[in-house]
């Protein structure tokens, strides 16, 4: 492409080239609109991904490169994980351990390098813990650190200086529980201007003088997904101590599973018999769901609610105590067994099934069940995957009736709910680093499901509505 | 005779877990909603009777107008927006491109997503010192260049599209060719500008915008909290509402284009005089759709809750399950249930005009 204008000479239709001209920018012209538009929609979930790796994901200006992406200090990670408890992945600090740590000052000139002070701190992890923590501050014998060299270099205003490195190692004699995490403050002499580490702190505070870590035996997986970690070990139930979050994982799971067999396997029958067989009521039944479709769920809510809390007509006795189907999973289901949207699907779809099938069924003697289980469902494929898929996304995302049955304690939570229940606990502190993982944790199943079920979701959409 | 009978009891055998779910989960839940109405239940001391007191309480409750005024005015901007941007964004993509399927996916992948996943994400991209504020403040401070480069730009492709036309070719004021070379032209000339100081980058320090927390309303009608959940779900309901869009133009004719090619027809009547009135039809399905869907808005105003003021962002849809499950106060069951039925009739007079005018549902598939 010519940044010279195209002239055509003094011919006044336009020629082949001036044509191929327009076609080839118009397409250019396209793609830069579409990578802008994907740039607009991919580029929050995108960024918040990678955020969610950064110490403080609301860090200001916001960088696209930071210390966790940098493959040294994953290095140095696994290898301090390992000398602090064997584990490379997770780190830790055992019986035996010998992390050995450096750290780096640029001294002015004429300034006499001093060592820097480094501390095991109590700090206490998380924010609920039913069991007391380990502080590896209790078992940490620290070797003070000595200068290992000395070399000319500038300060950072250009000034003659040098590059003093410090090192030390902090030992864990003797018999002993396993710490989960060494955390550790070195804190430099006013002058001293930080130059680096083994690996990179955690945070840095007092205009520089302290360097924090939150973990100095990280290994690679706690130091590179450490606000993962921290998602399943900060939040945790407070009555039995277990992470709250792997819970609502599991309660989400439990609850898509139920949801998908109920809704395909009801949703099927009742598809089958209102596109196939004549009953009386047929018409008006098809509308009457057509109908409670489009009521929406606060005029159900408050009785589904109290059927769970209270029974109906005593058949609470059935499900026995009063109250037991609230605040449980079954509860849940119970209130969204089928989605009046998949027994329309359904209905849609078998009306496009040929008679035959049934036809040829009959003629070898078979009964209206037999028909179904063998003939229709086995041609049912490609529309029961949809629904399943489709079911599967609904029920992981399901928001409003999670909100209604599962209401206290909170390890009955599902995931869209126990992450409101960290936005409420975090958010009002403005601390995103445990809202944004556990964001992306719920997001990556249904976007595994979509990447590879994609040609069923977009058929979803085209046959329901996109009615959620 | 016989056959008929047993076909018929086949049929009530394969519906009947759907009627029984429907009866107690629907059916009852319906009835026992439009009886609250009349009471003043309050989830634990047994019902009494109160005729439509709370018909009559509601509509001089302050907080419901204020919940319905905020409902209708999110509806009505976001089924404006979402369905601007979807055709927009169809036509775009409904071209003979190599990767389209790829766009689709990148288009279409957030908003499988929860609501509840973005709605968090996008709380922290517009916190005060956020990526939002971060971008609006680079934005704030290249304001001289962007200015610079739009000028220059728009010169630049006037400029040429005179020339063109004095030369007798069909150029139109959009045409791609020159509008590549306009860019260019914009863009070094914006440099330049920047480069020898006639336009500044100023180094101003990030306002300090706090999205979720202010009272005040733009042009007294929007809060900011809102105007935030209109750009979230706007952004999340564009994808789908494009595939529908995608669908009906593959069924508009080529040969439309073609003849209106040979008339000699500019790119923007074509859309004016074909696209748009060939997707009336589904036009219609994704305005009313999007009307029904923006109406039960509340995923959002729950999840903000905590953070921006109720009365800044309640919706109708909040309101019925504020009143039922208000935090330190007592249940107003009798009034949630009459706001829900208020709920229940404005959107099923939207479905009504749907089923009318849409003839059948197929138009769109």
């Amino acid at each position: 492409m010519s940044l010279v204008a195209p002239v055509n000479s003094a011919r006044p239709l336009p020629d082949a080239g001036w044509l191929a001209r327009r076609r080839w920018s118009r397409a250019g012209l396209v793609y830069l609109t579409l990578i802008l538009c994907s740039f607009v929609f991919m580029g929050p979930l995108l960024f918040a991904t990678l955020s969610s790796l950064k110490t403080d994901p609301l860090e200001y200006p916001p960088r696209l490169l930071f210390e966790q992406l940098n493959p040294a200090n994953w290095a140095a990670a696994w290898t301090l994980g390992r000398a602090g408890s064997g584990d490379g992945w997770l780190g830790g600090f055992a019986p035996g351990a010998d992390v050995s740590f450096t750290t780096r000052y640029l001294v002015r000139q004429g300034q006499q390098p001093v060592p820097p002070e480094v501390v095991v701190p109590r700090r206490r992890p998380g924010l609920a813990q039913a069991v007391a923590p380990i502080y590896a501050a209790d078992y940490a014998k620290l070797e003070a650190p000595r200068q290992v060299s000395a070399t000319p270099a500038a300060m950072p205003d250009g000034s003659p200086g040098q590059l003093v490195t410090y090192r030390f190692r902090v030992t864990y004699p003797g018999q002993g529980p396993k710490a989960p995490k060494l955390p550790l403050d070195v804190t430099a002499p006013i002058g001293q201007v930080f130059a680096g580490a083994t690996l990179a702190p955690t945070l840095i505070e007092r205009a520089g003088r302290v360097q924090t870590y939150d973990n100095a035996a990280p290994g690679f997986v706690g130091y590179l997904l450490r606000n993962y970690v921290r998602v399943f070990d900060n939040a945790r139930s407070i009555t039995t101590g277990q992470s709250l979050f792997l819970q609502w994982m599991l309660n989400s799971f439990g609850y898509v599973l139920l949801k998908v067999l109920s809704t395909v396997l009801i949703a099927s029958m009742a598809g089958y018999a209102l596109a196939r067989l004549a009953f009386p009521g047929r018409g008006s039944f098809f509308v009457l769901i057509l109908f409670l479709m489009t009521l929406p769920n606060q005029v159900l809510f408050i009785s589904n609610y109290l059927v769970l809390r209270d029974g109906i007509w005593g058949l609470s006795r059935l499900w026995g105590q009063p109250g037991g189907m609230l605040n449980s999973l079954p509860g849940l289901w119970a209130v969204t067994f089928v989605s009046l949207a998949a027994v329309f699907l359904m209905k849609q779809f078998f009306e496009t099934l040929p008679r035959e099938l049934e036809e040829a069924a009959k003629i070898d003697g078979a009964s209206a069940f037999q028909t179904f289980w063998r003939v229709i469902m086995p041609n049912a494929g490609p529309a029961l995957v949809a629904l399943t898929i489709t079911t599967a996304q609904g029920a992981w995302n399901e928001y409003f009736w999670a909100l209604v049955a599962l209401q206290t304690p909170d390890d009955r939570y599902t995931l869209p709910i126990g992450l409101n229940a960290l936005q409420r606990g975090y958010g009002a502190a403005s601390d995103y680093s445990l809202i944004l993982p556990g964001a992306i944790i719920s997001a990556i199943p249904v976007i595994i499901l979509f990447i590879v079920f994609q040609r069923y979701f977009i058929q979803g959409v085209a046959t329901t509505g996109g009615k959620e | 005779m016989k056959e008929r009978t047993r076909e018929t009891l086949t049929a009530y055998t394969f519906l009947a877990p759907l009627i029984v779910f429907v009866l107690i989960f629907f059916g009852y839940a319906f009835a026992r909603t439009l009886y609250f109405s009349f009471t003043n239940y309050n989830l634990f001391v047994p019902p009494t009777f109160k005729g439509i007191d709370n018909y009559a309480q509601i509509i001089t409750e302050p907080r419901f107008g204020i919940a319905l005024v905020n409902t209708l005015v999110y509806c009505l901007v976001v089924t404006t927006l979402q369905t601007i941007g979807a055709l927009l964004m169809a036509i775009v993509l409904n071209q003979k491109l190599s990767g389209r399927g790829f766009f689709r996916t990148a288009f279409y992948l957030p908003s499988i997503t929860s609501s509840v996943v973005i709605t968090l994400i996008f709380i922290w991209l517009f916190q005060p010192r956020g990526v939002v504020a971060y971008f609006i403040n680079i934005l704030a401070n290249h304001g001289g260049p962007i200015f610079a480069f739009v000028i220059i730009t728009a010169l630049a492709q006037a400029f040429q599209v005179w020339f063109e036309r004095r030369q007798g070719l069909p150029a139109g004021p959009f045409d791609p060719a020159l509008l590549v070379v306009s860019l260019l032209v914009g863009l070094v000339g914006a440099w330049g500008l920047t480069a020898f100081g006639v336009v500044r980058v100023t180094d101003a320090p990030p306002q300090l915008f706090d999205w979720l927390t202010r009272q005040d309303r733009v042009g007294g009608v929007v809060s900011y909290p809102l105007l935030f959940i209109i750009i979230q779900n706007t952004f999340t309901t564009i994808p789908t509402l494009m595939l529908f869009f995608l669908a009906g133009l593959q069924g508009v004719p080529q040969s439309l284009y073609e003849a209106a090619s040979i008339d000699g027809t500019t790119p923007a009547q074509k859309l004016r005089f074909i696209t748009v009135p060939m997707l009336r039809p589904v036009t219609f399905y994704v305005v009313t759709t999007g009307v029904i869907g923006t109406l039960q808005l509340f995923d959002q105003v729950s999840l903000l809750q905590g953070t921006a003021p109720l009365e800044s962002v309640i919706s109708l849809a909040y309101y019925v399950y504020n009143n039922v499950f208000s935090p330190g106060g007592e249940a107003r069951v009798g009034l949630a249930s009459a706001a829900a039925l208020i709920l229940a009739a404005i959107t099923l007079s939207v479905v009504m005009i749907q089923r009318r005018f849409v003839v059948n549902d197929e138009g769109y598939s």
